[in-house]
């Protein structure tokens, strides 16, 4: 992968990637906008990326945080439509999962199920991203499914 | 009923809307230094970078390369973002020009990345009107150096704001065409658009003033 010189060629590469996440965690359109904004504007402050080839991981990172921190700040509202617009039916996670996972799930397991299931991040790319050792990030998307499946019966 | 390719199609719309109000925040908070944009033209896509003290790149093609990046980014720090705003106005005077609508541009353009010799190579090119032709020999000694013609066609091969700065209007002494940074047929089809047609092998001397 070549090397990033500019915020363009950071946005151009991972931003469709990070608002489909700001979307699947926040299940609101407008949230997962000001999280895709935050997010970036964080990225341009703090450049250059903290290691060369791990930008991806460090965006899921701010974005994660950028998701507790409003979580802290308001209470989660989920617009069905705007999660049917996140959830293509993926690995056998079904918009259904989404949902339940977004309603039940604490912001951390959320972020995990989310990164692995959804986004398709290897664990190691998940553990980087929420600042955890691998072992902790298989654990918790363990948990996470666990808890939705058990919401949905 | 909704189908999957209406929802990507939507959360792309939403992308494109979140990512047009990003880059007015990073704008206002001057975080972005740079504006670029990729725009059609009868030439193929070009890709155009507008700095805060003018144009700094037209690029043949949808993407700069690492070196014309580079050189933006020694210059102008990382804060290159696409902005149409900023790259609409050269845009529309370069759709003029290609409609036969414009003979010069008013955009302001930077060179202050380059070498001293490099623009004053450039601004000697500038000079050479719409529909005229001259040599890199002239231009060499209109930048101060009658002999660095070899010089002055490698200045114009680096030429970062071609069509603007009309290195095309440049030919060898001999009346071959020279070379170009868009490729023979591209400075064919300018020379061609700006009056007279190009006599295969090149221009004949007498055009060469």
């Amino acid at each position: 992968m070549t090397v990033l010189l500019t915020f363009g060629e950071l946005l151009e590469r991972h931003e469709r990637e990070i608002f489909a996440y700001a979307l699947r965690l926040t299940g609101d359109r407008d949230d997962a906008d000001d999280v895709y904004q935050d997010t970036f504007l964080a990225a341009f402050r703090g450049w250059p990326p903290p290691r060369r080839g791990q930008e991806r991981a460090w965006l899921y990172r701010i974005a994660t945080n950028k998701v507790i921190d409003r979580a802290r700040r308001a209470k989660r509202l989920v617009r069905v439509d705007d999660l049917r617009l996140a959830a293509p039916e993926r690995d056998g996670v079904s918009m259904a999962d989404l949902a339940t996972a977004v309603k039940v799930l604490p912001e951390g397991q959320r972020a995990a199920f989310v990164l692995r299931k959804l986004q398709g991040l290897e664990y190691a790319e998940v553990a980087r991203a929420l600042d955890c050792s691998e072992e902790a990030a298989r654990s918790r998307v363990a948990e996470a499914m666990k808890k939705v499946k058990e919401a949905m019966r | 009923m909704t189908t999957l390719q209406d929802g990507r199609d939507e959360v792309l719309a939403l992308n494109r809307l979140a990512r047009e109000r990003l880059v007015a925040r990073a704008r206002r908070e001057g975080l972005e230094t740079v504006g670029y944009g990729v725009v059609d033209s009868p030439l193929g896509p070009l890709w155009i970078a507008v700095g805060p003290r003018g144009v700094l790149s037209i690029h043949y093609g949808g993407e700069p390369s690492a070196h014309e990046l580079g050189r933006i980014v020694r210059a102008y720090g990382p804060g290159l973002l696409p902005d149409a705003r900023r790259s609409d106005p050269v845009a529309r005077e370069l759709d003029q020009y290609f409609a036969g609508r414009r003979k010069s541009f008013d955009v302001a353009v930077d060179l202050s990345p380059l070498t001293d010799f490099q623009r004053r190579i450039l601004a000697a090119t500038a000079k050479v009107g719409y529909g005229d032709v001259t040599t890199y020999a002239r231009v060499a000694a209109k930048a101060g150096n009658q002999k660095a013609s070899r010089a002055a066609g490698a200045a114009l091969g680096a030429n970062p704001i071609p069509i603007v700065i009309p290195c095309h209007r440049i030919v060898a002494t001999d009346g071959t065409l020279g070379g170009y940074a868009g490729g023979l047929d591209a400075k064919r089809r300018l020379l061609a658009l700006e009056g007279g047609t190009v006599p295969p092998g090149g221009w004949p001397k007498k055009r060469a003033t």
